[in-house]
């Protein structure tokens, strides 16, 4: 092939977007009024909660209502932490790992009934959450709720507070979504597609689903604590209210408006998670929720890949000579976007509708 | 022991409400194959326009058959004019948008109503009666007495009637029930029609006990979840046992387990369904089926 130099250019382009927007994204904090900072790194904390949920329901495919749950296990243990003086390095390690051992116990039960009892049983966590979180007020403060402060800017970096907490949750959930995305592109995400596509099929060729559904679901519900983390970091209170069920089902339609499936449609629905609200506020309080229900409905109608799938044909271009790169091996198509297989859908979803 | 029997009881009262809704998750499961998680909501709505209804002067028993009346309807119009064009697609779709339409429909009994609690008059008095020296809340029992007629009505409604043979044979086969006449469309909607009415039926007897706010029966759809998972998809008579086991045990624990008392025992189904997952991953009265690629 005539394309010996073109890869070269090709790993320029590659690297030079990362970078362009790692440099702007160290420059913008500088740059905004303290205001706008603080809604970037709203935006960033519920980038991260739709990031998790979207491996767990995007990318493999089951639909979790409790991830707004793990949020608020990871902001209550953050400020039960903070207050009582850890380490802060302590703190964002069990903030993490105490909601992916819940979150590994739910799956454990959960995912061992097929199809939508993930749903059915998730759907309890913030239900359940609520008034466990005000019983446990030893704990959590109760109703009340707690408040803790930390992530004050270093003295001698010369930045106000707001600069280095936004730096802090772009740097964390920077480094989330890098290693998403590469969970995603690589053999897991692969494992996962099928799992999501066809179960059975997973099972025929010696992938359990149900093992695989555990890894998903505790993946997402860390994620779910790092952005617990990352929240109590920039609004410093929680209270019950935090892992409400309509907080719940706001971040699931948040995740499918920003796209399901998509790592740019979990930093849009992020986005939405925290701009729509305000917006429809401003319109008038008693239709936020009818306008928010009505916008999914209609997303779902109109637009089923999310906003994400709009910005899919300006990276089209890039992404088919990506593909193009090297002789691909025959196996590759029919484990990752499972053309092979498409044969056998109609005989299976028969099949699958008793 | 009086205190005992009095909390059985009550606790068939609610679990009756929670089977209610359960069976209609169970209706909408068969005919489409999908869960419906805006069935409280639409129940919700359906007590809303009782409610309304109520407020303007018309008796309540004829309120409520109304709002039986516009549920069938509302139930039908959702399969035709939202869910049939996801029914079948992918069913974790499916699913969002009950999601979705649970939130338009609680935003638009919000946007009607306010949130604030408003009171749903009771069919049934208050007082107690006595049973062989225990004093039981008629409400309860009428309550009961009420979702069992229901009960009885639909198994009839399956078992007797063409219409019931129709949607059981769409149920089990769409494909070949077309083929054999069956108009499955409309078949589809009139399951939904059903399913709602059920909600319906329950909303309205639940609703004085509640107090009547837009998120009335969110927990109550949870219980009639949890219901579906113990009794199994598959069996009706198991969903109905397992949402009377749901309610009564929630009612002794929160009584006699002080460490759940009345804020944790929306707690105790799942820490059942967790046990039963654990042993009978079925359900406890469901069928293993096995399914081939």
């Amino acid at each position: 092939m005539a394309s010996v130099p073109s890869p070269r250019q090709r790993s320029w382009v590659r690297w030079a977007g990362p970078l362009l927007l790692v440099v702007v994204l160290a420059v913008l904090p500088l740059v905004f009024p303290e205001s706008v900072n603080e809604i970037i790194a709203r935006i960033g904390v519920f980038a991260v909660a739709v990031l998790g949920l979207n491996l767990v329901m995007g990318y493999t495919g089951q639909v979790s209502l409790g991830q707004i749950f793990f949020l608020g296990l990871g902001a209550y243990v953050t400020a039960y932490g903070v207050s009582n003086d850890w380490n802060i390095v302590v703190v964002f390690v069990l903030a993490c790992t105490i909601p992916a051992v819940v979150g590994l116990l739910v799956a454990l039960a959960a995912a061992r009934l097929g199809g939508l009892a993930i749903a059915m049983v998730t759907v309890a966590l913030p239900i359940v959450g609520v008034p466990l979180a005000k019983r446990l007020s030893d704990y959590t403060g109760g109703s009340q709720g707690l408040s803790a402060r930390f992530g004050d800017a270093p003295e001698g970096t010369g930045l106000y507070d707001d600069q280095w907490r936004l730096y802090l949750v772009l740097a964390i959930g920077g480094a989330v979504f890098l290693l998403t995305r590469n969970l995603v592109r690589g053999k897991y995400g692969r494992v996962f597609a099928i799992v999501k596509k066809n179960e059975n099929v997973a099972s025929s060729v010696g992938i359990s689903p149900y093992r695989y559904k555990v890894l998903a679901f505790t993946l997402a519900s860390l994620i779910g604590g790092v952005s617990g983390f990352l929240y109590m970091l920039v609004i410093q209170y929680t209270s019950p209210e935090t892992m409400s069920f309509g907080h719940s089902i706001q971040l699931l339609a948040a995740m499918v408006i920003g796209g399901a499936g998509s790592i740019l449609g979990s930093i849009l629905g992020g986005a939405y998670y925290v701009l729509v609200p305000q917006l429809t506020n401003l319109v008038d309080p008693s239709l936020t929720a009818l306008l928010q229900g009505a916008t999914l409905l209609v997303v779902l109608f109109v637009l089923p890949g999310g906003l994400a799938s709009l910005a899919r044909p300006l990276g089209r271009g890039r992404r088919s000579s990506h593909d193009r790169r090297g002789p691909t091996p025959p196996i590759t198509p029919s484990a990752t976007t499972g053309s092979g297989t498409a044969a056998e859908t109609p005989e299976t979803e028969r099949q699958g509708h008793p | 022991m009086a205190t005992f029997i009095q909390l059985v009881v009550d606790g068939l009262s609610t679990g009756s409400i929670y089977a209610a809704i359960a069976l209609a998750l169970v209706l909408v499961h068969q005919a489409t194959g999908l869960i419906n998680f805006a069935q409280g909501g639409m129940a919700v709505l359906a007590a809303y326009s009782a409610w309304w209804l109520t407020a303007r002067g018309v008796p309540l028993v004829l309120a409520i058959l109304a709002s039986i009346v516009l549920s069938f309807l509302l139930g039908a119009a959702v399969e035709r004019w939202l869910m049939r064009r996801f029914e079948r697609g992918d069913p974790d779709t499916a699913v969002v948008v009950t999601i979705g339409l649970l939130t338009l429909i609680t935003g638009i009994c919000g946007w009607l109503f306010t949130y604030n609690n408003q009171q749903f008059p009771s069919l049934f008095s208050l007082d107690a009666v006595s049973f062989l020296g225990v004093s039981v809340s008629q409400r309860s029992i009428g309550t009961t007495l009420v979702i069992v007629v229901v009960m009885f009505l639909l198994q009839g409604l399956f078992a007797g009637t063409k219409l019931g043979l129709a949607l059981r044979a769409v149920a089990i086969n769409p494909q070949s029930a077309a083929f054999s006449g069956l108009p499955v469309e409309r078949l589809l909607m009139v399951g939904w029609g059903l399913a709602a009415v059920l909600g319906a039926i329950a909303g309205a007897m639940v609703a004085p006990q509640l107090t009547l706010t837009p998120g009335m029966l969110d927990n109550a759809l949870v219980y009639a979840l949890a219901a579906v998972i113990l009794g199994g998809l598959s069996s009706p008579v198991g969903v109905v046992v397992a949402a009377w086991i749901i309610g009564v045990l929630e009612n002794l624990a929160a009584v006699y387990i002080p460490l759940i008392g009345y804020d944790l025992k929306v707690a105790v189904p799942f820490i059942l369904i967790f046990v039963v997952l654990v042993i009978r991953p079925q359900g406890l009265f469901g069928r293993k089926t096995v399914v081939r690629v």
